[in-house]
């Protein structure tokens, strides 16, 4: 099985790495740099909780060749914030206005979600709603990511 | 899902990417974007040695005006610079339009490409499965087999086109430059659709799809798209339509309707189009005729292979080419109000 | 509850979600144990063959391969929910009954690898008839799916109460209509996975999403003739259940048994097709109710003929074959009734158990009221008052209702949506719709229904909680912390949690009975309180105060009335431990139920010792030209008996609405090829999305239930059923024509619309 060679930066971590051609980004983060918080959902790019920033705009992970990653900046949730890092105001949003539940769509939702407010701070709760229709939630009926989107949206407007 | 093994190949420029293209022709696959390719990579419907990325191609990534006022978008643009250029405001509506409803926006649209999304394969969910649901019966013809399983007995494979781009394209009367180490080419864009579902695309394997040109910008022209899905964002269409037409002199003076899912190649519906000619844009009754008309034209391609009932896809189709030639002849008549103004 | 509470009843934000939003919550799929290898399944290509040859000599010759496991690996050993039911073999030998079926499995290197492996096995079968629709399953002259249950019957549960033809013959109006519905699913987020390995004393370990995790041990012990407390399913992140996760999956096993054969650990991860396929899905339905009313709307006789498509297995066959009707006997008072249920064997995927259980049945009882109500001039939610449950009444099979807010919860959701206005002045092409469901909270579970807990406190004052208690993601853990803080006066933070681990937590009923807060809710509280009272105890002596008069609060334990006498808890943790008698406690309860009562022998007695009801309103907006349905307000209002947690409960109700009534009744639905499923992933099969959900308004009615926790009952179930029979209420209000088959996709709706006008031509 022929490798190439991979280098990126991954929250804020050089890494030089070889891998089998034919893998995803997912596969790298998940399997070689153990960065499980990207969770394979279908595989197919439908259901959002692969979704990680690529140069700050989100990339389903899992359609993207871990080759087409070479030279990118990629940020995963654990480089969102966590252990030693303060929490996203997304984060803390989330675990305030409960839109945890099962936890399985949390990952690729905040990236999703950080990636709308990167561009656009003071986001509607339209643009909140359609900005997140390719992550796929099954517990929350989307009401309370929704408003806890709005939320860090207006903290970080302050 | 694991993808099957093959080698990634990343030429730095056309050139090299061109001479890949003629070296390993149908044992090559391009990847422009790459959610369609890779799915259907990992479903084992594509068995490819080599994947050629058009990533570094960085001069077919841009939205420019040719000499002659036509619009060429190169192939590798990606569909987030579609949506935002004001290059494609205006006449060119339909087309934005059409890409804001492909897939999921936010997340697709950074990786999709114009180029990607006019060479979506066509459908069909007796296809479009994995290679676990495919096993045990024989292969489909668009799997390179003999039997359809869309549609009893066809001689033919059924699938669909549900590019909502090269639906878009279609209407607007685009025109696809292909280039190899041969040379260049340009057809305009019902010959680059072969009209089989087997192989739907006129473009020779060692070909690769360059710029998309668009006729030149001018007043007094709309187009439009509609699309028929269950949900707002993910969907690939279970119908669609796009119309692009001109007004002069309070006349309907060119129509090109187009209908998606329900063709190999996204219907130019002539005949229905035809009928607009020398209408009035209020005429609402012309408008309601050319709509049945292409509605009839459409059903009679459609087979039930996308989802939803094959009647209600039929029926929607005329639904939709309705509201299109609306929306389409609104956006000409307000250009024209603007036009005019501004002389 | 006069009393003044500290956690309990407030909106505090759940302890486990800090792991979730930092990515470091540990799935079974995240897993990774050293020399683990990937498990891959081989499946039948046929959805009804003999098995007659499993070659695997050359899969077993691929480098890579470390095992390869076959029936022949097995005891044979079948598997059943009921012991009548025990049908299914994880790895058939000799038959596979549905496309997709498990026959070989295998462990190797790494993924590709095993895929390659997959490839080698040959596999030869012999086809046999089969048969997809449960008619054409009882028409069929055979061979039988499962040769024990003749024309393909698998369960026929029969319940006559009072005397039907009377009620029928008495009433003012009856109607009969037919009401059908394809199959939906789960679609959790996480797709199957399961992790297994051998430890160094031959116990297997296993992390498997599970609705319960003592009822995977049990029939893992059996399977692979291992005593139960040599198998040890540990606690693990889970990605939703909503009833796909009761059961032992056929990939625990086989996950267990490629970790016995290569001595190595193994991972097993579905794809989305296989998380469709092989894990379980809801059943298709056929019923027929006939309803006869009197003038005021009363309902006087029902008489209910259902036909569901049970898949290829038994599964929890006479459970799912019971609840429809359980469900509506609970929700709506009739004392003539008579219910016919047949769940019917096909060689499509098994089905299971599931959120919205039996949409086609609740669906049409509450669209043939509101038809019979059309009649007589009844406005939908007079027709829900006059026949809607009450506290203090019984069921027609014998279930006493302790505490019903149903009343409460119509009249709420009605207000809230302004249906008194509404209703009938309504532009057109909008309609407004009620439903109303109820829901059990637990049932007969013999010796599984009791849950048991026990507290351990540290010398620093924290506490360990040790339960068996699982959560799926519908905050679970959150509920047992609250609890415990509550009773011991502390912080959340000092309340650690044991759970979910069958070799050190005892007993629990799992989840998949919608009884965890009732029953392990309660065992909590239960060793919370035994625990004080040994605090209680050693301090009252130091403080010379009568252990009654004492009371817990910010570590401290206070003498009532004078805040200057205390004793901080930490001290008195510690006096215990000096004086020999270290402070902890047992807690365990068991809802009262009537274990006379079977699914199917005996379906009379205490069914569960608390309901749940609910009503939701829905309103929503037709587009006549395509038959799309825009919702434009929900209100979904349940008795919850008490809401420990307001913003969880919410929680649970607006997720209800998603899949109970955005995706159940307008996209949700199964289609076929055969036994191929046409749709088993998200990209056909349409779950809802953020941009497409309406406005909802959760509203919390608390009954306080004199059996629950605090008053608590089970939270959400009532409103994905009755979110479903709102919008099904509510699209026949927009269109004027009662669809009869879910879901109500758009091809139906302008199907409807456009019979309406022919007639209406005519």
């Amino acid at each position: 099985m022929k490798k190439i060679p991979v280098s990126m930066t991954v929250n804020d971590d050089e890494v030089d790495i070889y891998v089998p051609a034919h893998w995803t980004l997912l596969d790298v983060l998940r399997e070689e740099l153990e960065l499980t918080g990207a969770k394979e959902g279908c595989g197919e790019g439908v259901c959002g909780s692969c979704t990680v920033l690529m140069d700050g705009h989100p990339v389903r992970s899992c359609l993207t060749l871990a080759a087409e990653a070479r030279g990118a900046r990629v940020l995963t949730v654990e480089g969102l914030g966590g252990p030693g890092m303060e929490l996203d105001p997304l984060q803390q949003a989330f675990i305030e206005k409960g839109a945890v539940q099962c936890g399985f769509c949390t990952p690729g939702m905040l990236m999703t979600a950080k990636a709308l407010l990167d561009s656009k701070p003071e986001a509607t709760e339209q643009e909140v709603r359609e900005a997140i229709s390719g992550n796929i939630c099954r517990c929350t009926g989307y009401a309370k990511i929704v408003e806890a989107i709005l939320d860090a949206s207006h903290k970080s407007e302050t | 899902m694991r993808l099957p093994a093959f080698e990634y190949l990343e030429p730095r420029d056309r050139q090299e990417a061109l001479d890949y293209l003629a070296r390993y022709s149908e044992n090559a696959s391009i990847l422009a974007g790459g959610s369609d390719l890779l799915v259907r990579m990992k479903q084992r419907l594509v068995r490819t040695s080599y994947v050629i990325s058009l990533k570094h191609l960085k001069d077919l990534d841009g939205i420019r005006p040719d000499e002659d006022g036509r619009l060429c978008l190169g192939s590798n643009t990606p569909l987030v610079s579609i949506i935002r250029s004001p290059l494609l405001q205006g006449a060119y509506r339909g087309l934005t339009d059409a890409i804001r409803r492909i897939g999921a926006p936010p997340i697709q649209h950074y990786r999709g490409t114009i180029g990607g999304n006019l060479c979506l394969e066509t459908r069909c969910l007796y296809y479009n499965q994995s290679a676990f649901w495919r096993s045990g019966r024989p292969r489909c013809q668009k799997d390179g087999g003999e039997i359809c399983y869309a549609e009893e007995n066809s001689d033919r494979c059924r699938s669909a086109n549900v590019s909502d781009g090269a639906c878009a394209l279609m209407a607007l009367d685009a025109e696809i430059v292909l280039e190899s180490r041969e040379g260049e080419r340009s057809l305009p864009i019902e010959e680059f659709f072969t009209g089989k579902g087997e192989s739907p695309f006129a473009r020779s394997p060692d070909e690769l799809v360059t710029t998309i040109r668009l006729p030149a910008p001018e007043t007094a022209f709309g187009s439009s798209f509609r699309k028929l899905t269950y949900r707002s964002a993910i969907d690939f269409a279970l119908v669609s339509a796009s119309a692009g037409v001109k007004v002069e002199a309070g006349r309907i003076a060119r129509a090109r309707i187009a209908v998606g899912g329900a063709g190999a190649a996204p219907l130019l519906l002539r005949e229905a189009s035809e009928k607009l000619l020398g209408k009035s844009p209020e005429d609402g009754d012309a408008v309601a005729e050319t709509a049945a008309q292409a509605g009839r034209h459409a059903a009679a391609f459609m087979v039930d292979n996308l989802g939803a009932t094959l009647e209600y896809r039929q029926k929607m189709a005329a639904v939709l080419v309705r509201k299109a030639v609306q929306e389409a002849l609104a956006r000409a008549e307000n250009g024209n109000a603007r036009g005019r103004r501004e002389r | 509850m006069d009393k003044e509470f500290t956690y309990i009843g407030k909106r505090v934000p759940r302890v486990d979600s800090l792991s979730r939003v930092t990515g470091e919550a540990v799935f079974a799929a995240d897993l990774k144990l050293p020399r683990m290898l990937v498990g891959k399944v081989k499946r039948s290509h046929v959805a009804h063959a003999r098995i007659v040859r499993v070659d695997t000599s050359k899969a077993e010759r691929l480098r890579g391969v470390k095992a390869v496991v076959t029936g022949r690996d097995t005891a044979g050993v079948k598997w059943g929910v009921f012991r009548y039911t025990q049908d299914m073999e994880f790895l058939p030998r000799d038959k596979v009954r549905y496309f997709g079926e498990e026959i070989a499995a295998v462990a190797a290197v790494d993924e590709d690898t095993a895929l390659e492996a997959l490839e080698l096995i040959e596999v030869e079968l012999e086809e046999l008839p089969a048969v997809f629709t449960p008619l054409d399953a009882m028409a069929s002259e055979g061979p039988w799916i499962h040769d024990e249950y003749p024309n393909n019957v698998n369960v026929h549960v029969e319940i006559n109460v009072g005397d039907v033809e009377k009620g029928f013959e008495e009433s003012y109006l009856v109607r009969e209509d037919t009401f059908t519905a394809a199959e939906d699913d789960y679609f959790m987020g996480e797709p199957f996975a399961v992790v297994a390995r051998f430890d160094d004393g031959g116990n297997l370990e296993m992390w498997t999403p599970n609705a319960g995790p003592h009822m995977k041990a049990k029939p893992l012990s059996n399977a692979l003739r291992m005593p139960l407390n040599k198998v040890r399913v540990r606690k693990i992140a889970i990605g939703g259940a909503f009833g796909g996760r009761s059961e032992i999956s056929p990939a625990d096993y086989i996950c267990a048994l490629l970790a016995r054969k290569s001595a190595r650990p193994v991972k097993l991860i579905y794809t989305r097709e296989e998380n469709t396929v092989n894990v379980r899905m809801g059943h298709a339905l056929i019923t027929t109710i006939k309803t006869g009313v009197d003038r005021e709307g009363r309902v006087l006789a029902r008489d209910i003929t259902c036909y569901m498509d049970g898949g290829a297995y038994s599964s929890t066959g006479p459970i799912a074959t019971s609840v429809p009707f359980l469900c509506m006997e609970q929700a709506y008072r009739m004392e003539n009734v008579r219910y016919n249920g047949y769940r019917i064997f096909t060689n499509k995927p098994v089905r299971g158990m599931i959120r919205m259980h039996g949409r086609s049945f609740a669906c049409g009882v509450d669209l043939q009221l509101d038809r019979l109500g059309e009649e007589l001039g009844i406005d939908p939610v007079t027709m829900r008052l006059r026949n809607a449950r009450k506290a203090g009444e019984t069921t027609p099979t014998g279930s006493v209702v302790s505490s019903c807010g149903l009343t409460e919860c119509i009249e709420k959701a009605a207000e809230k949506i302004e249906w008194r206005k509404k209703y009938g002045n309504l532009p057109p092409w909008r309609g407004i719709g009620i439903g109303i469901n109820s829901v059990q909270t637990g049932f007969p579970l013999g010796i599984r229904g009791g849950s048991q807990a026990f507290i351990k406190f540290n010398e620093d004052g924290g506490v360990t909680l040790n339960s068996g208690v699982v959560d799926n993601g519908q905050g679970n853990d959150q509920m047992l912390v609250q609890v415990v803080a509550e009773e011991l006066g502390l912080p959340l933070e000092d309340v650690n949690l044991i759970t979910a681990d069958t070799e050190l937590t005892a007993n629990d009923p799992g989840s998949y009975s919608m009884v965890s807060t009732f029953a392990g809710g309660n065992a909590a509280r239960l060793a919370a309180i035994d625990a004080r009272e040994k605090l209680f105890r050693i301090a009252a002596e130091a403080l010379e105060a009568n252990p009654a008069d004492l009371v817990l609060k910010d570590r401290k334990i206070f003498v009532a009335g004078s805040p200057d006498r205390f004793l901080p808890l930490t001290k008195v943790v510690r006096m215990g431990l000096i004086q020999g008698r270290p402070v902890s406690g047992e807690g365990h309860f068991a809802p009262k139920v009537d274990h006379r009562r079977e699914w199917v022998s005996n379906p009379h007695g205490q069914l569960s010792e608390a309901f749940s009801f609910g009503a939701t309103v829905a309103e929503v907006e037709v587009d006549p030209d395509t038959g799309q349905v825009r919702v434009l307000e929900v209100a979904a209002a349940q008795d919850c008996g008490f809401a420990i947690n307001p913003m969880v409960v919410e929680g649970q109700f607006e997720g209800s609405v998603a899949m109970g009534g955005q995706g159940g009744m307008l996209t949700e639905y199964h289609f076929w090829d055969g036994g191929r499923c046409m749709n088993p992933t998200q990209l056909e099969y349409k779950v809802p999305l953020a941009a497409d959900m309406p406005r909802i308004h959760p509203i919390i009615v608390e009954s306080n239930d004199p059996g629950g926790p605090y008053g608590a009952k089970e939270a959400g179930m009532s409103i994905a059923m009755s979110a479903a029979q709102a919008y099904a209420s509510a699209i026949a209000d927009a269109i004027g024509v009662t669809i009869t088959d879910f879901p109500m996709t758009p091809d139906k709706i302008l199907e409807a619309i456009e019979k309406r006008r022919q007639e209406e031509r005519k």
